[in-house]
């Protein structure tokens, strides 16, 4: 039977959902390990159904305006804890033409510093670097910063009795520390970021104890489109029947969750194990449990699936995963739920965060603008695994950067299956920044329900668009 | 007389004189036991300034010398097959010596590197 959705009645406008199949919550509810509570909540609000108008995805103008507006003024993932574990140790984070050396000054300290020399103005450490330093020394003339911010050396300060020392201490971007991740934000005024995630949000990010993972994966590839439409790309289960059937057969992709939190967080639950609404009638528990996809699936692969009487693909594929994976890692999850182990759990923290808590799809997405070409944008997963039970933390995965033309089953590490699908979410995406800029109508219309991600995300856009411009500020940076 | 020296003056034997020749270039510089993983050390071979490399799981040797300002790397971050100029954070591939970020261009020298009866031999062609 193939779900119409458009036959089903609305009784009121965002409440309609598709028919004919149990919810999230109800699927979740019959696990054999139960979900912990940010699992089994639920948060949607209707927000309209106004198309989005595309000439934000079209206009260099539009770029420039939110490179001035909404990324001087949004909390981003800079890098995680890992990356910088020493004191000195640094990760040059850059977002558009502004760049900032993420530096651990203590052992409990990171500071951000603007990534230029107050002399001339030259970079201190190339952008897209790492490395450990103990003082930050300009490769044009020599003048130098300590690891503290700290003016350390000015050649010749004969030539420069007008430069105070004193007052010439690297400016700071704030810097806040959540799950292992480090954010940064250029916006002296910006809220907290506790404040910004809002409660719920910020509570369901502290239940996942992502600070007790590390990064075993690490992938970027440029991909053509703007920054908006890949962040959109990922932001609902809507288009998984079409572009990626092969999951279809084990994933509750019409009848997802989607959840809004505040302004600047959102997230879906697609549930996995069990067969498509848009399939129902043309499949079978053994075909749901033999065309299952993970996302980490180095563990499980080559593990033959048999289902035994009386239970369903989505019972034994949880406990399967869950006894291969703690071998494999060396990890305890006897008290983690099938949900967590299974599911698909989609967060993101506006503007470039995606967050995914979950055990088998364990990943971190970040999307950033190409500097060079708003028609482009540079995307990276990370794939995070937990921390061994001998409590010893590999070192991160090193980033392996793809070309434009390949595929991201070719990445050494990457699940060819997980490959595949991140191919095929990239490959509508240059066919769709095209179909924007050759189409006849100028707005994008959206589902209620299962696109509300892509509202809500684009609400935010335009409320920072909207604000005045917002330059890093020279002297209130110092000030830090 | 250093062992490097020796080695290149030894009297090689009639019956294997290029095989000897390769083996003999290999200089003794130091117990390989005192460069447990995660651990750097600056040495001299032949005139030149070797830095010696322990990974997470790989023995290197490798020019000490920056490429790109002439820096010692002796007190750069190691990682993952990579060393970085505490200078001015230039980094190179410790495998190739291939510079991987500016203001590097130029590579590094490497140099193969063995451990035989536990000590780490070094060959530095002078």
């Amino acid at each position: 039977m193939s779900v119409e959705i458009t036959e089903r009645k609305q009784s009121a406008e965002g409440e309609a959902r598709c028919p004919g199949a149990p919810t999230t919550q109800e699927i979740i509810a019959a696990d054999r390990v139960a979900a912990p509570g940010w699992v089994r909540s639920e948060s949607y609000q209707y927000l309209g159904d106004e198309d989005i108008s595309t000439d934000r995805y079209i206009e260099p103008q539009y770029a420039r305006m939110e490179m001035e507006r909404l990324w001087t003024r949004t909390w981003q993932f800079a890098c995680r804890e890992e990356h910088i574990p020493e004191v000195g140790d640094y990760y040059v984070y850059d977002i558009g033409p502004y760049s900032l050396i993420v530096t651990r000054v203590a052992k409990n300290e990171i500071r951000a510093y603007y990534n230029a020399c107050l002399h001339r103005g030259t970079k201190l450490r190339a952008s897209g670097t790492l490395g450990n330093a103990s003082e930050f020394k300009c490769s044009f003339h020599g003048w130098s910063w300590n690891v503290d911010g700290s003016n350390r050396t000015v050649v010749c300060p004969w030539d420069f009795p007008h430069v105070d020392r004193k007052k010439f201490s690297l400016p700071q971007a704030r810097v806040e520390l959540l799950g292992g991740f480090v954010f940064i934000n250029m916006d002296p005024d910006a809220p907290t970021l506790s404040e910004y995630l809002g409660p719920a949000a910020k509570a369901h990010i502290d239940a996942w104890k992502l600070e007790d993972r590390y990064v075993y994966l690490h992938v970027s590839k440029r991909l053509p489109a703007n920054w908006k439409l890949a962040v959109e790309a990922f932001l609902e289960a809507y288009h998984v029947i079409q572009t990626h059937p092969q999951v279809a057969v084990s994933n509750g992709d019409a009848n997802s969750q989607y959840d809004i939190y505040g302004e600047h967080v959102n997230r879906f639950i697609s549930t996995l194990g069990v067969l498509s609404p848009h399939l129902y009638g043309k499949h079978t528990e053994q075909d749901i449990l033999e065309q299952f996809t993970l996302g980490d699936s180095g563990s499980v692969t080559g593990t033959k699936r048999t289902l035994d009487d009386g239970r369903t693909a989505r019972e034994v594929m949880a406990g399967m995963f869950r006894g291969m994976f703690e071998k494999a890692t060396n990890t305890d999850l006897s008290k983690v739920s099938d949900s967590e182990l299974l599911d698909c759990f989609s967060y993101t923290v506006f503007p470039s965060l995606f967050l995914f808590p979950g055990i088998s799809l364990p990943m971190v997405y970040r999307f950033r603008p190409d500097p060079k070409d708003h028609r482009a944008c540079i995307y990276e997963v990370l794939f995070l695994r937990p921390v061994p039970v001998d409590g010893k933390r590999p070192e991160p995965a090193e980033p392996v950067h793809l070309r434009d033309e390949q595929s991201f089953k070719e990445a050494e590490g990457m699940d060819p299956g997980f490959g595949a699908i991140l191919d095929q979410d990239t490959d509508n995406l240059f066919l769709q920044q095209e179909g924007i800029e050759a189409s006849a109508k100028r707005g994008l219309t959206l589902g209620n329900y299962q696109e509300i991600r892509v509202r809500h995300f684009e609400r935010s856009v335009e409320k920072y668009v909207a604000m005045p411009p917002k330059r890093p500020d020279w002297e209130r940076s110092r000030k830090r | 007389m250093g062992a490097f020296e020796e080695a290149l003056t030894g009297n090689l034997p009639d019956h294997c004189p290029d095989h000897r020749a390769v083996e003999g270039s290999f200089a003794r510089v130091l117990p390989a036991a005192e460069l447990p993983p995660g651990a750097k050390k600056a040495v001299e071979i032949a005139g030149k300034e070797v830095l010696l490399c322990h990974t997470i799981d790989r023995l290197f040797a490798v020019s000490n010398i920056c490429s790109h300002a002439q820096e010692k790397l002796e007190c750069g971050r190691m990682s993952k097959g990579w060393i970085a100029c505490p200078v001015h954070g230039a980094r190179f591939e410790l495998a190739t010596g291939r510079a991987m970020n500016p203001p590097a261009k130029q590579p590094i020298a490497t140099y193969p590197l063995r451990v035989v009866d536990g000590w780490i031999e070094v060959q530095v062609q002078a």
